[in-house]
C-alpha cells in the first residue's frame, strides 16, 4: 500500500512539473495582458515539432532540441502582441476587449493547428528519449526521461521566478501586472512588456512540448487538452497568481495520480474539471486569490 | 517650462477640457484647483501623455509632448504622481523605488538613484523590505513622490497629493513638496485641499467646466470675491 502511494506520488510530481511549466506561462500572460491565450497548447505542439526537426531530422542532441524549441516558440511569441493583439486593441479603442481577445486567440489556435496539420501531416511523430534508462527506487522505477522533465521544469520555472524577482525587466513585468498606468509613469514601455510576457509564456509551453515529445509523441492537437486543463489549474490557483498556478499544478497532478486508487482510470481526466467547478462555486478567486491587476 | 495651449481633451468622445491654457515656469509651483469634474486630473493626464488631446498644444521647453506615451514623457524629465499614489502595493518599498529608476540607462544607475533616495528619505531605508501597501497613507504618498524623483525630474505633476490623508500626513507631504521645490523642481499640483496648495503655490489656475476661470497668485485669488465665493466655498463678507 505504501509503495503504491509513493509510486503515485512520484507520477503526480513528475506530471505536476509539466502542468506547472504550462499553466504558469498561461497565468503569467493572463496576469499581465488580461488575455486568456487559447492558443497556448499550439505553442506546446510547435515546441514538439521543433524538437522533432532538431533531433530526428537534423540529428542534433536532445538539449539542442529543447533549447531550440524554447527559443523558437519565444521568438514566435514575440510577434503575437504586435501583430495580433495590439492592432485589435487599437481598433477597439475604449470598448471591452476581453471577449474579442478570447475569440482572436481561439482563431490563432485553430490557425496554428491547421497549419501544423497542413505542413507536417496528422501522423504521430516519435522523438527518442533524451535520457535512457530508469531510476530504480526499489518500490518503483522512474524513467530518466520523466525525471529529466521534472528537473528541467524546475530549472525553467526557478529561472522565471528569479527573473521576475530580481531582473529589471522582470520587475517591469510584475509592475505592469499590478498597475499598467503606474508602470507607464515609471518609464515602462507597455507594448514591449506585453510582447516579452507573451513570448516568455509561450516559450515555456514550447520547452514543455519539447520535453514531453518523447512521452506524448507529436501531433497537431497534442497541446489542446493541456490548454483546457491549464484553465482548471489557473482557476484553482487564482487567475493571474503565479504561485497559485504552481501550487495548483501539483495539487491537480497529485489528485489525478492518486484518483486511480479510488476510481476507474477513465475518470482521471474529469478530476481537474470537477475541482475547477467546485472551486468556481465555492471560492471563485482561487486558492491563493487572484493576482494581477488591482 | 511646461506650456499647455488651447487644449481640448477627454475620454473617448466625451470632451472634458474645452480649451484650457496654462504654463509652469522654471522652479515654480503651480496649483490647479476647481470643483469636481472641472477637468483638473484630465489636464494632468493629457500633459503626461495618458490622454491624447483632441486639439491644442502641450510642450516642455518648446518640445511638443502631444503624441508621446507616458514612458517617453518620463524620459524628458517629467515625473507623475497619481491621485492615490499609484504604488505597486504588493511589491516592496525597495522594488517600488527601483522601478522609479527604470527609465535610467542601466540597473546600476537605478540602484545608485535608490541609494540617494534612501539618504534623503531614511525612513524608507529602514523599511525597504516591507510591502509598499503596508505603509501608512502619508508614507505611501511620500514614497510615491520619492519614487518619481529617482529619474531626477525637472517637473513633477502631482494629482491630489493630500487626498484621503489625515491632517498630520498632509503636513508631511507638503513639507516634502516644499523641500523638493527648494531644490529647483517645478511642480504642477492638482489639489482639492485649497488651503494646502495656496500655502505653497507661486501661482494658481482655477478650472471650471473644462475652461480657465482664474490665473494669478494665491494673494490675488484670495482678493477676488467672485473666485472665493464660487470656488473656495466662502461666504460673502
Amino acid at each position: 500500500m505504501l509503495e503504491s502511494l509513493a509510486e503515485f506520488a512520484i507520477q503526480g510530481i513528475v506530471l505536476g512539473g509539466l502542468y506547472a511549466l504550462f499553466a504558469v506561462g498561461l497565468t503569467l500572460i493572463f496576469g499581465v495582458l488580461d488575455v486568456i491565450n487559447v492558443a497556448h497548447g499550439e505553442f506546446f505542439a510547435i515546441g514538439g515539432y521543433l524538437a522533432f526537426a532538431t533531433i530526428v531530422v537534423l540529428h542534433w542532441p536532445g538539449a539542442a532540441g529543447v533549447a531550440g524549441a524554447a527559443v523558437g516558440t519565444f521568438l514566435l511569441g514575440l510577434g503575437v502582441y504586435p501583430l495580433l493583439l495590439a492592432p485589435l486593441k487599437r481598433r477597439l479603442g475604449a470598448r471591452p476587449r476581453g471577449p474579442l481577445y478570447l475569440v482572436l486567440t481561439l482563431g490563432l489556435s485553430t490557425f496554428l493547428q491547421s497549419s501544423l496539420l497542413a505542413a507536417a501531416g496528422g501522423d504521430y511523430l516519435r522523438v527518442p528519449p533524451y535520457a535512457g534508462g530508469v531510476l530504480d527506487l526499489s518500490f518503483t522505477a522512474v524513467s530518466h526521461q520523466r525525471l529529466l522533465v521534472l528537473v528541467v521544469s524546475i530549472v525553467l520555472l526557478g529561472g522565471l521566478f528569479l527573473f521576475l524577482r530580481f531582473h529589471r525587466e522582470g520587475l517591469a513585468v510584475r509592475a505592469v501586472a499590478q498597475n499598467p498606468d503606474a508602470a507607464q509613469a515609471m518609464g515602462i514601455n507597455l507594448p514591449r512588456v506585453f510582447a516579452l510576457t507573451l513570448a516568455l509564456g509561450v516559450g515555456l509551453a514550447g520547452a514543455g512540448g519539447a520535453l514531453m515529445a518523447p512521452l506524448f509523441n507529436v501531433y497537431p492537437t497534442v497541446g489542446f487538452p493541456l490548454t483546457i486543463k491549464a484553465f482548471a489549474i489557473t482557476i484553482l490557483g487564482g487567475m493571474g497568481n503565479l504561485a497559485g498556478a504552481l501550487v495548483a499544478s501539483f495539487l491537480i497532478s497529485l489528485a489525478e495520480a492518486f484518483s486511480v486508487m479510488l476510481i476507474p482510470s477513465e475518470w482521471q481526466n474529469a478530476i481537474a474539471f470537477a475541482v475547477m467547478i467546485v472551486m468556481l462555486l465555492l471560492r471563485p478567486s482561487g486558492l491563493l486569490g487572484g493576482g494581477g491587476r488591482r | 517650462m511646461l506650456r499647455v495651449a488651447d487644449v481640448r481633451s477627454g475620454y473617448g468622445k466625451l470632451e472634458i477640457l474645452q480649451s484650457v491654457s496654462l504654463a509652469v515656469g522654471e522652479g515654480e509651483i503651480v496649483g490647479l484647483i476647481g470643483p469636481n469634474g472641472a477637468g483638473k486630473s484630465t489636464l494632468l493626464k493629457t500633459a503626461f501623455g495618458y490622454l491624447a488631446p483632441f486639439a491644442g498644444e502641450v510642450a516642455l521647453e518648446g518640445r511638443p509632448l502631444v503624441g508621446l506615451r507616458p514612458d517617453q514623457v518620463v524620459r524628458l524629465g517629467v515625473g507623475y504622481v497619481a491621485q492615490a499614489g499609484g504604488l505597486f502595493a504588493d511589491m516592496t518599498v525597495h522594488e517600488n523605488l527601483l522601478l522609479g529608476g527604470y527609465a535610467l540607462r542601466s540597473s546600476r544607475e537605478a540602484r545608485a538613484a535608490v541609494d540617494d533616495l534612501y539618504a534623503r528619505f531614511p525612513l524608507f531605508a529602514a523599511r525597504r523590505r516591507q510591502p509598499a501597501g503596508s505603509l501608512s497613507g502619508g508614507e505611501q504618498r511620500i514614497l510615491a513622490v520619492a519614487r518619481a524623483l529617482a529619474v531626477r525630474p525637472r517637473l513633477l505633476l502631482l494629482d491630489e497629493p493630500s487626498a484621503a490623508l489625515a491632517p498630520r500626513f498632509i503636513a508631511d507631504v507638503y513639507d516634502t513638496i516644499r523641500a523638493l521645490n527648494g531644490g529647483g523642481i517645478a511642480m504642477l499640483i492638482v489639489e482639492q485641499n485649497v488651503e494646502a496648495i495656496l500655502a505653497v503655490a507661486h501661482r494658481v489656475f482655477v478650472l471650471d467646466l473644462g475652461r480657465n476661470a482664474f490665473d494669478g497668485t494665491p494673494a490675488e485669488l484670495r482678493a477676488s470675491d467672485r473666485i472665493r465665493r464660487l470656488y473656495l466655498g466662502e461666504d460673502e463678507g
